[in-house]
């Protein structure tokens, strides 16, 4: 179980640095593999050209929005679970994200152990479906 | 006109256009207004001081938003206030400008220095946390000697103010700029970019304020010693490393103070430290160089200790190298010693047989005493068992406080006495690193105590033999490096959480006191593990990974390595950093005393302390009201009927009387006000009111017969009436029984995050040692039942937050017992001892609708935390 755990692969995409290392930093320990972006135009390109299991996104970004770049990434690759994670400001919009198949949300600034348990469970779902096919 | 002179008016109908009065219960919905911004104020406090514990994710937006917020709630409280006091505060509003303009600047910038940073500063009043003003090296080193207090050479530092200054002098930034350019543009390598740069920074002057200050540094240490002068470089030593890259000189006396400063300055521009800054994608401008001077030990045995020995493939283990005289001095090496010493007590030592090959590179020797040559020559220890542990324990705990393995300078002095000298992480090679999938798979196999309980005080690993702190004795005994566990959160026990490497305490929150402390010290720690003490055995190897709220039993190795070698250690991050200096101007309490000449808007230093201040002023001010009620007539005040002899007057704010209820007076059936019902049913109840007279001895009848009624502050008349203010969930109460003055001021709702008690008691009839016995009783019996107490001579102070409205009733019913119980007490309270004997009297006699005490309290010692235990406290 262990060994299909680590094939998980994820992105994290957030202007702020600070969130993509300690979210690396912390989500690898527990066995993900975890690539992060601080720019969305760059990280959109490579979404498009490498798919992911689970992204995780900031929705208030330069450049690329964080709305558009989930659209992009559910284009691409419907089942890439998508987190979003959002400042306090953007909690409306982020409610609106679900209807584009957002697998969850969470609010800024928030607990290790609550995005872990989201990544988890989105992990969960993942190997469900693979066992399925 | 203050609040009695306008209600005076209100009253009597003097004096005053109707418009411009203002009537009671706007007031109270201001004061009220003023309450719940008080608690959303420290709630924003609170908040902030979590997230400095590294179990949030957050960014500077955070910070910055946090801040506005407070900043809302502050305006909004200094209005609130002006509107209570009729503008007698508005001082207030520079007060908040002084605290915040420098919140806002640090938020501004990452490099900013504040106007009034020092060009230089000694070691010891060296700002902490602060790296981008002193450089890593002189930052790292001033931790070690004021958090670690391990012995550290005097010295000071040269900011990277004073740096910027020279530029400035000499003309140069524009200079440095376009050199850099043609550099980048291709124009010249590293070496000639460096000379161009280094020949201008060398040919400048040092500008007469600075080196002012260094002769005046350099004058008040010791005389005619030699200094070291070592580069402190920003980002030097922390994150990024520019170990050797610049400049350290030995042996520099008077006439070369000034050249040494230039010389170390220029050697930012080291061809090598161009080329790793532009590897590092560091721009000329961000790099800036403090300098630090340190009083040069005399060493009869210097070396370097590594905190992990994995050159030896032992990483639970230390490795001292030793070498007779100074170290790092001329190129030319003797033979190093080199110990293991293993990292947990005892610390077993292992010599390891003299190899020349395992030389430490910069370990040169040259002046060896010729007994210490000799002694190292001939393979004799060159150190002491003791020493040896001395060091090696220093070693653990640096490395521990900093989460990082590191390389540390040491020196023992021509009198034996051991010093640091500097430390830095530790680099290894990649291959050394510990792989992921071993970290997870180590964690996965090993046995799990706990898991997901407690709240994260301070995040981190640490791992150790469990040792539980139930008393001071305990205390005395702790080992380094142990595990923590105790039942209690009491600021006492700050002084074993440097020792320690991990805390696992049964209460506490995250905003609690040892929460603090643990943050202060970097210590991990996990706090509100309900039953701790039973879980582990006293001795019993743990891991303790807050991070994930988990506890393995036995030492998580490859966790531990992956931490200390590769993880991202989260205080160093900038928004870490940022956010520790910010709450510095917000969470710190220096006004705690309402009667202290300090207690002014000019006193305030922190937001908490204005939060404070407006709070106790607002209380101040309310406390005025019943006296201008003497003749009450014009405002619709009604009379409880009362089986015992209190004339208490009611003003309802609205849903506190039963609407039914006609005539100017009512019974306590017709009150539908909760917290005055709770409160008022015990108190008059017969058993609890003692109507028997007290007898009075010689000397407190003395004492009341002389005391003059203005020796305390709010009882500078007897005319004052009883009065409660209320509606269907408020009480604001004025009691006035005999000499002394009960305040009560409480909120009782179904949802408990505006609920509060605040109780403040002052006075009595006799002397002061008595009526301070008496605060000292009520201080106790306020703490057993979660208050937050503080006491001043008489006064008392109490406070409790955000509890469920059974909790706060059940409080409101002991406040009725106590209020009654210590009526007339000062008289009797004759010795010290009489303290304890009536404190346990309330308590067996107290009635069981009343009992909130806590379990096993004593004497206010287990200091036991409500989540917010007070209002601006």
């Amino acid at each position: 179980m262990e060994q299909r755990r680590l094939k998980i692969k994820i992105m994290v995409l957030d202007d702020e640095p600070i969130v993509c290392k300690r979210l690396k930093t912390n989500l690898e320990k527990v066995g993900f593999e975890v690539d992060i972006f601080t720019d969305s135009t760059e990280a959109l390109h490579h979404v498009q050209e490498h798919p992911y299991d689970i992204v995780i996104s900031d929705l208030k970004m330069k450049v690329v929005d964080g709305m558009r770049f989930l659209k992009e990434v559910k284009k691409n690759s419907p089942r890439t679970e998508v987190i979003i994670i959002t400042g306090f400001a953007t909690l409306e919009t982020a409610k609106e994200s679900y209807k584009q198949g957002v697998f969850d949300f969470i609010a800024k600034p928030f607990k290790l152990g609550e995005i872990q348990k989201v990544v988890e469970q989105a992990a969960a779902k993942i190997r469900a479906s693979e066992k399925e096919v | 006109m203050n609040i009695w002179q306008r209600l005076r008016n209100l009253i009597t109908g003097k004096g005053r256009q109707s418009q411009e009065l203002i009537d009671l219960p706007v007031i109270f919905e201001h004061f009220q207004e003023i309450l719940v911004d008080n608690q959303r104020a420290m709630e924003i406090i609170t908040d902030l001081g979590e997230k400095a514990g590294g179990e949030y994710i957050f960014d500077r937006q955070y910070l910055a938003d946090a801040v506005t917020r407070l900043q809302d709630v502050l305006l909004r409280l200094v209005k609130g206030l002006n509107l209570v006091a009729d503008n007698r505060y508005t001082d207030l509003y520079q007060t908040l400008d002084r605290i915040f303009l420098p919140l806002e600047s640090e938020l501004r910038g990452r490099l900013s220095l504040s106007a009034d940073a020092p060009l230089v500063c000694s070691l010891a009043d060296l700002p902490l946390d602060h790296p981008e003003m002193a450089g890593g090296k002189a930052s790292n080193l001033a931790e070690i000697r004021r958090r670690l207090d391990i012995p550290v050479p005097e010295g000071f530092v040269i900011t990277t103010k004073g740096y910027r200054r020279f530029l400035e002098h000499n003309h140069l930034e524009e200079r440095i700029h376009g050199i850099l350019e043609n550099w980048q543009a291709g124009q010249g390598d590293e070496r000639q970019t460096s000379r161009q740069i280094q020949y201008n920074m060398l040919a400048g002057a040092v500008p007469p304020d600075v080196s002012r200050a260094i002769r005046s540094h350099v004058e008040a240490g010791k005389k005619e010693k030699p200094w070291i002068v070592r580069s402190s470089a920003y980002g030097e030593d922390g994150e990024l490393s520019f170990a050797g890259l610049h400049k350290s000189l030995l042996n520099v006396t008077g006439k070369n103070m000034l050249s040494a400063y230039k010389e170390v300055l220029a050697s930012l521009y080291n061809p090598e430290a161009l080329i790793y800054r532009q590897r590092m994608g560091i721009l000329g401008e961000e790099a800036a160089m403090a300098v630090l001077y340190q009083e040069m030990i005399q060493a009869q045995i210097s070396g370097v200790a590594h905190s992990r020995a994995l050159e030896m493939s032992a990483s639970d283990q230390v490795m001292i190298y030793a070498a007779p005289g100074p170290g790092r001095v001329v190129q030319g090496r003797s033979q190093v010693q080199r110990i293991l010493v293993h990292c947990e007590p005892p610390f077993e030592i292992t010599w390891l047989p003299q190899d020349p090959s395992a030389e430490k590179p910069g370990l040169g020797r040259a002046n060896d005493s010729a007994a210490a040559r000799e002694a190292g020559q001939s393979g004799l220890e060159l150190l002491s068992d003791g020493v040896v542990r001395q060091l090696a324990i220093w070693v653990a705990s640096i490395e521990r406080y900093f989460k990082r393995a590191q390389e540390i300078e040491w020196a023992v002095d021509l009198e034996g006495k051991l010093w640091i000298l500097q430390s830095r992480n530790l680099h290894f090679p990649q291959a050394e690193l510990p792989n992921l999938e071993e970290v997870c798979d180590s964690c996965t196999a090993q046995p799990v105590i706990v898991r997901d309980l407690g709240s994260v005080a301070h995040a981190g690993v640490g791992a150790g033999p469990v040792f539980k702190v139930r008393s001071d004795e305990d205390m005395g005994r702790f080992p380094e490096g142990a595990i923590m566990v105790t039942p209690f959160t009491a600021p006492w026990l700050a002084r074993i959480v440097p020792k320690a490497s991990g805390i696992i305490a049964e209460r506490g929150s995250a905003a609690g006191h040892l929460a603090t402390i643990s943050r202060e010290f970097r210590v991990p720690a996990l706090v509100g593990v309900a039953d701790a003490m039973k879980m582990f055995d006293v001795g019993e190897e743990i891991t303790l990974d807050t991070y994930n709220r988990c506890v393995y039993r036995g030492r998580v190795r490859a966790l531990l390595n992956y931490e200390l070698m590769h993880s991202l250690v989260f205080e160093d991050a900038a928004e870490f950093r940022l956010l520790r200096r910010l709450l510095k101007g917000i969470a710190p309490l220096g006004l705690t005393d309402p009667q202290a000449g300090n207690f002014t808007p000019d006193g305030c230093t922190t937001v908490h302390d204005v939060v404070r201040y407006i709070h106790e002023k607002a209380i101040q001010e309310l406390m005025d009201i019943p006296k201008s009620l003497s003749r009450p007539s014009g405002v619709q005040v009604r009379t409880l009927a009362s089986a015992v002899p209190l004339d208490l007057k009611i003003l309802d704010l609205g849903g506190g009387i039963d609407p039914e209820a006609a005539g100017l007076q009512v019974t306590l059936a017709q009150v539908r006000s909760l917290p005055l019902k709770a409160l008022w049913e015990v108190l008059t109840r017969p058993g609890v009111w003692s109507t028997e007279p007290i007898p009075v001895d010689f000397q407190g009848m003395m004492s009341s017969l002389t005391r003059t009624m203005t020796s305390s502050p709010g009882l500078e008349t007897g005319s004052g009436i009883d009065l409660a203010v209320i509606s269907d969930s408020y009480l604001n109460l004025h009691l006035r029984l005999g000499y002394h003055f009960n305040l009560v001021d409480a909120r009782m709702e179904a949802d408990p995050v505006h609920n509060h008690i605040y109780f403040r008691f002052l006075g009595g009839v006799t002397d002061i040692t008595r009526r301070s016995r008496r605060a000292q009783l009520l201080a106790r019996i306020l703490s057993r039942c979660h208050f937050k107490v503080d006491v001043k001579g008489d006064l008392v102070i109490a406070r409790v937050l955000h509890l469920t409205a059974d909790e706060i009733e059940a409080r409101l019913k002991m406040l009725g017992q106590l209020i009654g119980f210590t009526r007339q007490l000062d008289i009797q309270l004759r010795s010290d001892e009489d303290v304890d004997r009536f404190e346990n009297t309330f308590f067996q006699h107290a009635s069981p609708d009343g009992k909130c005490e806590a379990e096993g309290g004593q004497h206010g010692t287990t200091a036991i935390e409500n989540k917010n235990n007070g209002s601006g406290r």
